[in-house]
């Protein structure tokens, strides 16, 4: 079936209450996200890319229009689908194995559990670590941990929100490598939030790009380029400059509104 | 690492020239015959006492009984502290109805209780064991309450990611994070109560105890016994919180934020 891992988004609204008044946060976003695609979404903050990821994975409470992923409406968490916050949220007094078991299906026997736990160790390059506290993992190491945790029960679609958002330059390079490899692995679609226009294009089959007040998706830009990625190619730094136009037309059009 | 102990070393001793000071200062006291013998033993009778009665189990029964009344003071006021500081917690409105209570009960001092539990409760072991619940209570109340409260929601958000129960989310997230609060209440707790008892067997009427040892003594005038509780006392109540601290260092080293 052609459905399978694919998800739809069609006409959604998303409205929140703030002191008695509506405020319209996301306005008619269409989004297809195909099985295993990796889509990156770059906007200014506060223009809903968190609300827009929330709300595929379930925890943004009810909306206007549809979100349907194997063909069914989302309508709250569901272990096909993951999320990595900006910050890991890793917890504290678990270690490493254990803080990526922690959301594996109960359902699941001891021995394989051990298993699948191994298995993303391994796949995020954490061996060695498996007993220590996220105190004493560096932030990359702690990002890891969490695309670990998000991954082990196989969701069809992982919500990735400025997952490389705290890290320092060097560290973010070499995890969007990371990233990628473990897309490739895994065979599942990604949605990833970023502010860095490189890491994006880098990174995606698709980037979307969102515009504030209230959130819109302003273009889909598909990334046509063979993988790995050369970030010093023509097309690449063509694309770049495509998007970075985005965001002046859009900054100029908000600056001349408030003025 | 040698250099850390070096320094604990200098700290102990530090810590042992005030008692080593007053021990040589009362000795010297004693010799010279300042003060009467029987009102200020010498520390070399005090210790002679210590020996005897801790070769005939004298001090021995005397801590046991005393021990008795404060683990079952404290088990019962602490416990119900947990549970009313759970349930505070969880719910806005038993804080709402029961927490302006408990503040404002707070303010009764303890010995301002003793009046009604011995009309209530006699002068028995039941009412001395009230007592030493009623102080046993609060330090665990207020700081599971706040234990609670104080768990992130990020965390409990990410109990609903992986489709966790209330039940879970309340035995896999909130209550592991509340422990350190939890811990710190029960400390407290427990070091309050083995200061109780003493007052607990001074107002009541029983046999038996560190505190109906000392007002035996003072009866026939043993000063020295009487001072062998003191000592007791203050040695009970400082192994107690060192054995406690080490307990909360073993099951807590998830806590510390530096390597
Ligand atoms: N639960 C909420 N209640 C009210 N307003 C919210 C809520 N969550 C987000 N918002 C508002 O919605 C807008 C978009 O937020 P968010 O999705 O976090 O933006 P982004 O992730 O793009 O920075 C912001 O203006 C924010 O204040
Ligand atoms: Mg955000």
């Amino acid at each position: 079936m052609t459905e399978a891992g694919k998800l739809y988004i069609r006409g959604l609204n998303k409205k929140f209450n703030v002191d008695a008044k509506e405020i319209s946060v996301l306005e008619a976003i269409n989004l297809t996200v195909e099985r295993g695609e990796f889509v990156s979404i770059i906007g200014t903050s506060g223009c809903g890319k968190t609300t827009l990821l929330k709300l595929i994975v379930g925890l943004g409470g009810s909306y206007e229009g549809d979100i349907i992923l194997n063909g069914k409406r989302v309508d709250g968490p569901g272990l096909d689908r993951g999320i990595v916050f900006q910050d890991h949220r890793l917890l504290p007094w678990l270690t490493v194995s254990e803080n990526i078991g922690f959301g594996l299906d109960a359902k699941i026997k001891k021995a394989e559990r051990q298993e699948i736990i191994r298995k993303h160790i391994q796949l995020i390059g954490l061996r060695g670590f498996e007993k220590a506290y996220p105190y004493q993992l560096s932030g990359g190491m702690a990002q890891r941990a969490a695309i670990a945790r998000s991954l082990v029960n196989r969701p069809a679609i992982l919500m990735l929100d400025e997952p490389l958002g705290a890290l320092d330059a060097l560290t973010r390079m070499y995890m969007q490598r990371e990233l990628e490899k473990i897309w490739k692995e895994e065979r599942i679609a990604m949605i990833m939030v970023t502010h860095d226009v490189e890491e994006a294009i880098y990174l995606a089959d698709k980037v979307v790009v969102m515009s504030s007040r209230p959130g819109k998706i302003n273009k889909v830009i598909p990334i046509p380029l063979a993988r790995p990625r050369d970030r010093d190619s023509y097309e690449f730094i063509r694309i770049k400059d495509e998007i970075l136009k985005e965001f002046h037309l859009e900054a100029e059009k908000y600056f001349s509104y408030s003025i | 690492m040698a250099s850390r102990k070096k320094f604990i070393w200098g700290d102990l001793l530090a810590g042992l020239l005030l008692p080593l000071g007053l021990l040589v200062l009362w000795q010297v006291i004693s010799c010279a015959g300042w003060v009467n013998a029987s009102i200020l033993p010498s520390p070399v009778k005090v210790l002679k006492v210590i020996e005897d009665s801790l070769a005939d189990g004298f001090l021995l029964k005397n801590l046991l009984i005393s021990f008795n009344r404060v683990i079952r003071g404290f088990l019962f006021g602490s416990g119900i502290g947990f549970v009313m500081g759970t349930w505070m917690g969880l719910s806005k409105t038993a804080e709402k109805a029961l927490g302006p209570f408990f503040h404002a009960v707070r303010n009764v001092p303890l010995v301002g209780w003793v009046p009604l539990f011995i009309i209530w409760f006699g002068f028995g072991e039941f009412s001395q064991v009230v007592f030493i619940s009623v102080g046993a209570f609060y330090p665990v109340v207020l700081n599971t309450l706040q234990g609670i409260r104080g768990v992130r929601r990020e965390y409990v958000e990410l109990g609903r990611v992986f489709g966790f129960s209330r039940l879970k989310v309340f035995t896999k997230i909130i209550l592991p994070a509340a422990v350190p609060s939890v811990f710190t209440g029960v400390r407290l707790s427990l070091s309050t109560s083995w200061m109780l008892v003493v007052a607990a067997e001074l107002f009541g009427v029983s046999t038996g105890g560190v505190g109906n040892m000392m007002m035996d003594a003072r009866e026939f005038f043993k000063m020295d016994i009487v001072i062998m509780g003191i000592l007791t006392i203050g040695a009970v109540g400082f192994i107690m919180n060192q054995l406690l601290a080490a307990i909360e260092g073993h099951f807590l080293s998830w806590k510390r934020r530096t390597a």
